[in-house]
């Protein structure tokens, strides 16, 4: 039973960060009905900024403003150079379109930051806590993510229910004709979603690094994982990307420790085989995935 | 309320059907017949279920209860690419073509349920793959022929003009040679000369085919149809020869605000 | 009029024809010119393989899909795994074959097509660009976590049986080592018997890492791991790589095969040169399943894809079904798929989850988004793309003179910015926009009379 808590407590830190990037996943399809693929590269490419700003100001701090904004300016980028200007029923357009930029943001960052796969400092003490005369697998730095993620959770919450930008995101989501006829400057309130999807992913790959290392590659199995937690939680759903997301972290956790880590993504992925088989528009959510 | 007409002989039949939608009933225990051989229209208010009963019909819709009548069986559940094999045909609204293939192709690929050789004679191109194609080829061009656009063959549907890309789409149901026909608004976005040479050609078919039109055009329906069916709100409100539904109150009652649109 | 391309069997002898006429100018290509050029038509010819089944699964079909890597693997680890521990044909007993393993290989891509497909023929877009997504990432995991059958995170080595028919190999290779290769564990296997200088036979080796740039040949030098562009996995590095160089000549063989090409081709001054049998091999695979695609893409088939991906409904009222027509496209583009991985392990002589990882996915997706994704010539220069364009971007910054970490990653900018401009301003791709111009040029010369 102590070996199932060790688990559970040691997988809640990664389920944050997944349930991030599969926020920010959400975040994007409900403004504009896009997965974005380059999520990833774009979390990737800030978290190489915040690396980098990092080991010249030394300010782990200075290094999390940095990777935010760098991440809002990467998602207005993308969004306007790239996602826009593909043609509206070009849906594999706009897929392969998303690819494209990840693609791009890989190399661009294997370019600009060589030498393959580099530590990230650790911010904070990353060992477990010693507590009741035991070590828990659960460190200061995992509370550290469990709490920034929270904080954003509740912002986001905040930002929707109670503010009027919050609430032009939501028509302009629901129903950007209507929303442009009351109007709602729709396309602006998209490009803001992308911003803030840019930073949440942003967010997600600082947290992540210091506990993996970072690398071009380095968070394509973060994209699979956030993926599935986004599509079982149903696209369109944040309570979803959360709840989903924690969940598989403790999934993770559990499969590497009573298995063996290499069958995490395998489970993952017959997670998401099931789901799509089972229930393809999510748990948390009315809308279609199937088509007629 | 429900109307018993003395059907004889209905070829298609739908028996109690309900259809509930995101909470809204579409269609509220609705039975119709359409007889073998009339042209049998299907009218009511916009919002009244009339696609939904297409959809039904089609097996787009599953309804939550009730039941579908061909020819006398009762059908369980019907998938849309069925249809044609029990030789009901149906057009969309709007045109529905594909926007990629020429109108030849687009008739072509409404013979589908013609077609018996597998993908692996296919891709091996076996000869007699030729032959099926040739075949649904010329009766597609016989079909084309018949609705007088067969210079339009090679054309892709954006090059065609609107009353020609509905010829197509209509040609593109009539190369399965249905014995039931389903038009969803024919007359929509066509001019009056073209609507009375669209009513001519609905009357030629019958009494070889039956057919079921929705359409919102009440000169068309008045001058094609033998039986018509009103919907509103879902219910069957009335059934009758022309002059018969023309003369009802409730019918009237329901098109006011509507204010006989269209 | 009789329209003679109507008769009955005249497409299958104009398939046949046009195919032929490629495979024999290629084969003829493949005999003069040097082993490089000969391993780069290899490379180019298989990717080509993979992409006939994009081309009908993105294309024609509609459906995104970033498993075909994966499904490359299947057919590689199938051919890998019955060549390696088959000496019969089950059942049948028959003496064993490669075309054999070919053939096996084919039939797991078909079985795999169809789970994949069945799942995926209910899904919008970007749930099905996820799932195979997922799927491109999964399956190479599932084979590093059964070691003892899929050899691991270094694969299998395999033992390409090269027609013998009294050719000793060329002197260059290496030293024959004395165990046969088969079954050998990695460990054991002769490591680098050459050097890499010993280079174009080496470049099996270098190549098998990097996905999408067909060879690292230029850098392999330099930096023996820069071969993974695109690969978040560990290709085993030049130094743990197994060498294939190392090929003994004395491998048991089967001895009935046939020279897949006339002996000639094979022969370089009377010596067998290995990179002239890859291409051989390749080219043939590419023109037979070529053969199968154009028959299925200029057929009632092309139609039905085509009908379901513009209008599932109105394909559906004309009597197709829309699960079933985009299940079979799933189903025909793996099997290309498979054989395209066949083809693929006997070029590198190796299996594992680095050489078949998301990067190889994404290649064949980008290869197939530039050349032209709605036709099988977009399929064509895809490949042909895929192996030239890193070779450019290497000469180029070889007179340059840039850094490693630049040259090895230019060609995938180049490939993720061509990627989204083709996808902006060219969806039909390079094919598509050639298409465009000269149907415009000759509007523009028409309307000029």
């Amino acid at each position: 039973m102590t070996t199932f808590i060790d688990y559970v407590l040691g997988g809640l830190g990664s389920g944050a960060i997944i349930a991030l990037m599969a926020l920010a996943l959400v975040l994007i399809w409900r403004s504009t009905r896009v997965v974005n693929f380059a999520q990833v590269g774009q979390a990737m490419f800030t978290t190489f900024i915040a690396l980098s700003i990092q080991t010249w100001t030394g300010s782990w701090y200075i290094a999390l403003i940095g990777a935010l904004a760098a991440g809002a300016v990467l998602g207005v980028i993308v969004q306007y150079l790239v996602l826009r200007p593909v043609k509206r029923n070009d849906t594999s357009g706009a897929i392969i379109a998303t690819f494209g930029v990840l693609i791009a943001l890989q190399a661009a960052a294997g370019m600009i930051w060589p030498g393959g796969s580099q530590a990230f400092p650790q911010p904070f003490n990353n060992s477990g806590i010693e507590f009741a005369g035991r070590v828990w697998p659960i460190s200061i730095y995992d509370f550290v993510v469990i709490g920034i993620t929270a904080l954003l959770v509740l912002g986001l919450t905040l930002l929707f229910t109670k503010t009027s930008l919050g609430l032009s995101m939501r028509a302009a989501a629901f129903n950007p004709e209507v929303a442009k006829l009351s109007g709602v400057r729709v396309s602006r309130v998209l490009t803001f979603g992308w911003a803030l999807a840019g930073s949440v992913g942003a967010v997600a790959g600082i947290l992540v690094a210091p506990v993996s290392t970072i690398s071009p590659n380095s968070f394509d199995i973060l994209l699979v994982y956030a993926f599935t937690v986004a599509v079982i939680g149903g696209l369109d759903s944040l309570i979803g990307a959360i709840s989903i997301g924690v969940f598989t972290g403790l999934i993770i956790s559990l499969v590497s420790g009573y298995s063996d880590s290499g069958n995490a993504p395998v489970v993952a992925l017959l997670l998401l085989a099931l789901n799509l088989i089972l229930k393809p528009e999510g748990i948390f959510s009315h809308h279609k995935a199937r088509s007629v | 309320m429900k109307y018993f007409l003395p059907l004889t002989d209905p070829i298609l039949e739908i028996v109690d059907i309900s259809v509930k939608l995101s909470g809204l009933q579409i269609l509220d225990n609705v039975s119709i017949g359409v007889p073998q051989g009339t042209v049998t229209g299907l009218i009511g208010p916009n919002g009244a279920g009339k696609t939904t009963v297409f959809n039904v019909i089609s097996g787009f819709v599953t309804a939550d209860s009730g039941y579908l009548k061909v020819d006398g069986k009762k059908q369980k559940h019907v998938h849309p690419h069925h249809l044609t094999k029990k030789g009901i045909a149906r057009t969309l609204q709007g045109v529905g073509l594909f926007p990629t293939m020429s109108a030849l192709e687009n008739v072509m690929i409404g013979g589908s349920s013609q077609v018996r050789s597998g993908i692996i004679a296919q891709s091996l191109a076996m000869p007699w793959t030729d032959v099926e194609q040739n075949r649904l080829r010329a009766q597609s061009m016989a079909v084309l022929g018949e609705l007088n656009i067969a210079e339009a063959a090679n054309r892709l549907p954006g090059e065609l003009p609107y009353p020609i890309q509905k010829r197509v789409a209509l040609a593109r149901a009539l190369v399965s040679d249905p014995q039931v026909l389903l038009l969803d608004e024919p007359a929509g976005g066509i001019s009056a000369a073209d609507i009375s040479e669209l009513a001519e050609l609905i009357r030629s078919w019958v009494p070889k085919r039956t057919v079921l039109l929705v359409e919102h055009h009440m000169e068309l329906v008045m001058e094609v149809c033998d039986l018509i069916w009103v919907l509103d709100a879902g219910k069957v409100i009335a059934a009758g020869t022309p002059d018969e539904v023309r003369r009802n109150p409730a019918v009237l009652a329901a098109y006011l605000g509507e204010d006989g649109a269209t | 009029m009789v329209n003679l391309l109507r008769l009955p069997g005249a497409r299958f002898l104009s398939h046949l024809a046009i195919v032929f006429v490629i495979w024999a100018a290629l084969m003829r290509i493949n005999d003069g010119i040097d082993p490089l050029m000969s391993y780069y038509l290899a490379l180019a010819a298989m990717y080509a393989t993979a992409m006939f089944g994009m081309v009908i699964l993105v294309g024609l079909s509609g459906q995104v899909s970033l498993g075909n890597g994966a499904l490359m693997a299947i057919g590689g680890y199938v051919f890998a795994l019955t060549s390696l521990n088959w000496q019969t044909v089950p059942i049948l007993g028959w003496q064993w074959n490669p075309i054999w393993s070919m053939i096996f290989a084919g039939f797991g891509g078909i079985a795999v097509g169809l789970i994949i497909g069945w799942i995926g023929a209910r899904l919008r877009g970007p749930y099905l660009a996820g799932l195979t997504l997922g799927i491109a990432v999964g399956i190479p995991a599932i084979a590093t976590r059964f070691p003892e059958i899929f050899g691991g995170e270094t694969g299998l080595m395999l033992t390409v049986p090269y027609p013998t028919g009294g050719y000793a190999p060329t002197v260059e290779l290496a030293p024959i080592d004395e165990a046969p290769l088969d079954e050998v564990p990695l460990e054991q296997a002769p490591l680098e018997q050459a050097p890499l200088e010993q280079a174009p036979l080496d470049t099996e080796t270098a190549g098998a890492g990097d996905m999408l740039t067909a060879d690292n040949f230029p850098s392999a030098e330099s930096s023996p791991a820069a071969g993974d562009m695109l690969t978040a996995d560990n290709f085993p590095s030049a130094e743990s790589a197994p060498s294939v160089s190392a090929l003994p000549s004395d491998v048991a063989l089967p001895t009935d095969i046939d020279p897949i090409a006339g002996g000639d081709a094979l022969l370089a001054g009377g010596a067998f040169v290995l990179e002239r049998w890859q291409a051989s091999l390749a080219v043939t695979a590419a023109c037979i399943i070529g053969f199968l695609a154009l028959n299925l893409v200029r057929g009632r088939q092309g139609r039905v894809w085509r009908a379901v991906r513009d209008d599932e409904v109105a394909a559906a009222v004309s009597g197709i079904s829309p699960a079933g027509s985009k299940i079979s496209a799933f189903v025909v583009s793996s099997f290309f798929a498979a054989i395209a991985g066949a083809v693929f392990a006997q070029i590198i002589s190796y299996v594992g989850p680095g050489a078949f990882g998301l990067g190889l996915s994404l290649s064949l997706l980008v290869g197939v988004v530039l050349g032209g994704r709605a036709s099988l010539g977009g399929a064509i220069i895809g490949g042909v793309l895929l192996v030239a364009l890193p070779q450019l971007v290497f000469n180029i910054a070889g007179d340059r003179g840039w850094p490693a970490n630049v040259t090895d990653n230019a060609p995938n900018l180049v490939y993720g910015l061509l990627v989204v401009l083709v996808v902006l301003i060219a969806p039909g791709g390079i094919l598509g926009s050639l298409k465009d111009g000269t149907r415009r040029l000759l509007a523009k010369s028409r309307s000029a009379k």
